[in-house]
């Protein structure tokens, strides 16, 4: 077989230049060619002729069967085509057979490798939640954008998108500076990739690009929803801004599962209720899958998950109101903070900053300016006040000690304690704000004239951490779940507190200092206002600034700890503080003969020299003393509880207690019936939402 | 037996022309209309209709090489190998570059591969030669060493350019023509041995691009991103086939141009996506039947020349199918190299439509 295949022709072996010319007879050639001749055969031969005659040329002879060693040469031609025959048939199957593995035996595997290749899984972000004020104007919702954008890779090569930003001009005016601007910005990165050339521009426009569509590759236009803040007014506006917050991109830290938050666009609540209320507003994203070609080019949509709406959140402030507040408390012309809780329910009624700002700015076309005075306003209107002002509350402070005094039964309602205008505890001396004195006083007494040595003594005989579990239990040195964001605890020191600081031992004189709030001390006006309520309902009560949904019943506060009795006394005392002579908030009283007004001045020293009742010179302003006052109302059944602060403003009677008469006569007056609050709120024309009702 | 010394006239060569041969090319050729029509979307811009258009410029070159006298094609032989050495080697010096290699020689507007005609050349001088030479010569040495130097010098010349499929080609034609030829099967076996002892001394002359086309092949994986995404690409698109493929015009993976250069070297992996394995089966059954048909008529013929003619024609479309199939499935190095008559390309339509004409004529004159 082998022999068969392989062999030789079977041809006896002849000479090969007799064989070469041989061709042309029949039969072998003669041997006697001269060695010229042969040389002239050949090269014709190779210059495409025959070495055959004319004539027998001409017959086309030398083509012609010759017989027994043509057949042979055919045999053996055959055969060995048949042996290449089988090679390619062997390279078929093998090429057959890797075809099946591929595309039958591995063909699942690959698939999903293909599938993967060509999918990519965008987020869509949801439509954000808008938020309501307690009369159901719409202060924060979602606003359709259009933007223009351009996609380098259709317009070509860079010196195209050039000509394209140039040809945009009467549509889109982009300077010489602008264009290198995006040219180089094109040339940084992936050219699939869309740069934006123009937001918040007008449908007009919009309009206009598409009419140029042809002669603009790459450039689209394109819908995107951003957050706007409504409101009637710049008073409304700065009123609400501190409550309502507002949205801003979403930093590294604040990522969290949602892949729509990765969003270049994605916009996340970064202070007040737009913060406090994320979950609920933000709502749920959701993702189209598209198919994409190799340069990660849009083709088509394969499958979408529609994003789930946040839901409305309804504030428990009402504009009006608190517009009124803002009003009455700039009038002092100082940064301050008032807040007005609902004793019953918790829902903060007023919750007033200033200075404020406001937030439609923020998201305007000028916000980096708006931003930047903002930043270099030395009395940082972006701070809300009534939840991140932390204040020593001073005076205000001296219930807490009062009731960690009388529960721990270290002091008696009855008790009179001496003071002489200052009192000396381990070699210090401590003043009473009153340098004569008030000779001796009993927890009425004391709270009526805010007496400092009667705190000074039960502070020093309850000690710091019975004062700072009573400062917890009122609700101050904590935050609450109250739907606003950026909340400070501010701080109720203990000892403990101190040691783990790394500082000296915990001093007497600190536990002195802190029983007249001051020393570490430092509570927020929401904190204050939250205390002021507890002890006037003798519940603990928490705040928030989301009104409840209609139908949904008022929450059930748990009682406090302290004793019914000593809330009595305090309460007490605190209704003498305004209605008593000697009383240091007389200023607080309303005076329309039916509703009583309790309530407690605060002055807090910010620094020694306030101290110093001897001072002749004036002080500066950033060292003299807070103004601080809480107050509930009215006494005899409690339905709101107020805090005020205002900084660097004087004493407390003098200067915050007026305030709170006034907001006080503003809660009564919005009380009575038809107090239409504000004009109707705009709402977006044509915005439909899934979950509106 | 008697043979008519008259001349045939053309309507009689034309009834003597292998229909089946013509029909099987107009098959390949029309499933490459079919998938670059696909290739571009659905759309015969840009290239199914200049595809088309060049397969019919190419079905009447074959007809015109078919009519004329196989014994012209035998005077010719040396000089059109001749001329086409000269393009060849004209090309480090006059042609045109693309990818990284110098293959084109443009003139006029058009730009053409030698390599191509090379092909065509090296089977009609290979043919002349053994249809001159004496059987019995055939193994000797110094008439061994003919046919590799005609051979060796084209094979030289484009790997120079560099164009390493293309030699391969040329090497493979060359020495199956020796091999039906009847040279000596102890040359093979010897030549492999050869081949196999000198072949790591000779990784080290490849072109960096050929050495790592040559790793990447052995491990695709290594770069998927980078050079290997050519294989993975073409596996993906295969795999993404299956059985029954995606149908026509819904090949994702190719219309998403994710597998590279599809209108030419890779359509293949487009027509398995499409079509699926059985329709990449049913296209490399029809090139089958093509070689097959050609070996049949090879079988058939009287003359020597003939004979080893239409064994080239079948050789040059076997080694291309086989090494492109192979490349596209990773079974061998991508090398660049055409589906014969599928791919787009006008010089090696023409090629391969040439190739065709030659073994027409050798068919239609034989014994004449």
């Amino acid at each position: 077989m082998i022999r068969w295949l392989f062999g030789q022709t079977g041809m006896p072996p002849k000479s090969t230049a007799g064989r070469f010319l041989g061709r042309a007879g029949a039969g072998p050639v003669k041997p006697a060619v001269s060695p010229k001749a042969l040389f002239k055969r050949r090269v014709s031969l190779w210059t495409g002729g025959t070495d055959v005659p004319p004539p027998a040329r001409a017959a086309g002879l030398e083509l012609r069967s010759r017989g027994n060693e043509d057949k042979l040469a055919a045999a053996a031609f055959t055969r060995r085509g048949l042996v290449l025959s089988l090679a390619h048939a062997a390279a078929f199957g093998a090429l057959g057979s890797r075809l099946y593995q591929l595309q039958v035996l591995e063909a699942g595997e690959i698939a999903a490798l293909a599938l993967d290749n060509r999918t990519r899984i965008i987020p869509v972000a949801p439509m954000r939640g808008r938020i309501l004020d307690a009369a159901g104007n719409v202060l924060a919702a979602n606003r359709e954008v259009f933007r223009i954008l351009v996609i380098p890779d259709r317009g070509g090569d860079l010196r195209e998108l050039r000509q394209v930003l140039g040809r945009l001009d009467p549509i889109v005016t982009l300077t010489k500076a602008e264009q290198d601007k995006l040219v180089a910005k094109a040339r940084g990165r992936a050219r699939h990739l869309p740069l934006l050339i123009a937001d918040g521009v007008t449908f007009e426009q919009v309009a206009a690009l598409q009419l140029r569509a042809q002669e603009l590759p790459g450039v689209q236009a394109e819908t995107v929803w951003t957050r706007t803040y409504l409101a009637p007014g710049e008073r409304e506006a700065q009123a609400m801004a501190h409550v309502v917050g507002y949205v801003g991109a979403v930093d590294k830290w604040a990522l969290d599962d949602e892949p729509m938050m990765r969003l270049a666009d994605a916009r996340i609540g970064k202070t007040g209720v737009e913060g406090g209320m994320e979950a609920e507003l933000r709502g749920a994203g959701g993702q189209v899958q598209i198919e994409v070609d190799a340069r990660s080019r849009f083709v088509r949509r394969v499958a979408e998950t529609a994003p789930l709406a946040g839901r409305d959140v309804r504030l428990s402030v009402a504009t009006s109101l608190q517009v009124q507040a803002m009003d009455r408390l700039a009038r002092d012309g100082r940064p301050g903070a008032c807040v007005v809780l609902d004793c019953v329910t918790g829902d903060v009624a007023v919750m007033a900053s200033t200075p404020s700002f406001d937030n439609s700015q923020l998201m305007g076309p000028q916000s980096r300016a708006v931003w930047q005075g903002l930043a270099a306003n030395l009395d940082k209107p972006m701070v809300n006040r009534c939840i991140a002002g932390q204040y020593p509350p001073g005076s205000t402070f001296k219930m807490v000690t009062a009731l960690a005094g009388l529960d721990a039964g270290v002091v008696t309602v009855k008790e009179k304690i001496e003071c002489w205008g200052d009192v000396t505890y381990a070699g210090h001396t401590f003043r009473c704000w009153n340098r004569k004195g008030h000779i001796a006083s009993d927890l009425h007494k004391a709270l009526r004239e805010s007496c400092d040595c009667y705190f000074y003594e039960v502070a020093r005989r309850v000690g710091m951490d019975a004062i700072a579990a009573k400062a917890r239990e009122l609700g101050l040195g904590q935050t609450y779940q109250a739907g606003i964001a950026q909340q400070k605890a501010g701080l109720i020191p203990t000892p403990g507190w101190k040691r783990n600081r790394g500082k000296a031992g915990w001093l007497i004189g600190e536990t002195v200092m802190a029983g007249i709030g001051q020393g570490y001390v430092l509570a927020t006006p929401l904190q204050l206002a939250v205390m002021t309520a507890r002890i006037a309902t003798g519940k603990a009560v928490t705040p928030t600034l989301v009104a409840r949904a209609e139908g949904e019943p008022a929450p059930a506060f748990e009682p406090l700890a302290s004793s019914g009795a000593s809330l009595e006394a305090v309460r007490k005392a605190m209704i003498a503080v305004v209605n008593e002579p000697g009383g240091t908030g007389q200023a607080a009283d309303i005076d329309d003969g039916k509703t009583v007004v309790a309530g407690k001045t605060g002055t807090s020293q910010v620094s020694r020299a306030s101290a110093d009742r001897d001072r002749t010179v004036v002080l500066d302003i950033k060292q003299r003393d807070h103004a601080l006052f809480v107050a509930y109302v009215p006494a005899d059944k409690p339905r709101y509880a107020v805090s005020v602060v205002l900084e660097h403003a004087g004493g407390g009677g003098a200067m915050a207690a007026p305030l709170v008469r006034d907001i006080v006569k503003m809660l009564l007056a919005g009380e009575t019936p038809a107090a239409k609050v504000g004009p109707p709120a705009e709402r977006e024309p044509g915005l439909k939402r899934a979950d509106a009702g | 037996m008697f043979e008519s010394h008259r001349s045939l006239s053309i309507y009689e060569k034309l009834g003597r022309v292998s229909w089946v041969v013509v029909a099987l090319a107009g098959v390949l050729a029309g499933i490459g209309v079919a998938t670059l029509y696909s290739v571009a979307g659905g759309s015969f811009e840009p290239w199914a209709q200049r595809h088309a258009l060049r397969c019919l410029a190419g079905f009447a070159v074959l007809i015109a090489c078919a009519l004329v006298p196989v014994r012209a094609w035998m005077v010719g032989a040396v000089p059109i190998y001749l001329v086409a050495l000269a393009l060849l080697a004209a090309v480090p010096l006059a042609g045109s570059e693309a990818m990284g290699a110098k293959r084109w020689l443009s003139a006029g507007g058009m730009s053409i591969q030698p390599s191509e005609f090379m092909k065509v050349a090296l089977v009609l001088v290979l043919a002349r030669y053994y249809a001159a030479l004496p059987p019995a010569s055939v193994s000797k040495p110094v008439w061994v060493l003919v046919p590799l130097a005609l051979m060796a010098v084209p094979v030289v010349l484009t790997l120079k350019q560099p164009d390493l499929g293309t030699a391969m080609l040329f090497a493979g034609l060359g020495l199956g023509m020796m091999f039906l030829s009847g040279v000596s099967g102890w040359y093979f076996t010897a030549g492999i041995t050869g081949v196999v002892a000198v072949l790591p001394r000779a990784a080290a002359h490849l072109h960096d691009y050929q050495r790592k086309r040559i790793e990447i092949f052995l491990d695709p994986a290594s770069d998927p991103l980078g050079a290997g995404y050519h294989i993975t690409q073409a596996k993906i698109a295969l795999g993404a086939g299956g059985l029954s493929g995606q149908g026509y015009l819904k090949g994702t993976q190719n219309q998403l141009d994710f597998v590279p250069e599809k209108m030419t070297d890779f359509i293949f992996a487009m027509i398995g996506e499409e079509w699926g394995f059985t329709g990449a089966c049913a296209v490399l059954g029809v090139f089958a039947a093509l070689i097959g048909v050609l070996f049949g008529l090879a079988f058939a013929n009287r003359q020597g020349f003939g004979r080893l003619v239409i064994a080239g024609a079948a050789l040059s479309v076997s080694i291309y199918v086989v090494i492109n199939v192979g490349m596209v499935t990773g079974l061998v190095p991508v090398v660049g190299v055409p589906l014969p008559l599928i791919s787009y390309g006008g010089t090696a339509m023409l090629g391969v439509m040439v190739a065709l004409g030659l073994a027409m004529s050798a068919h239609v004159h034989d014994g004449r």
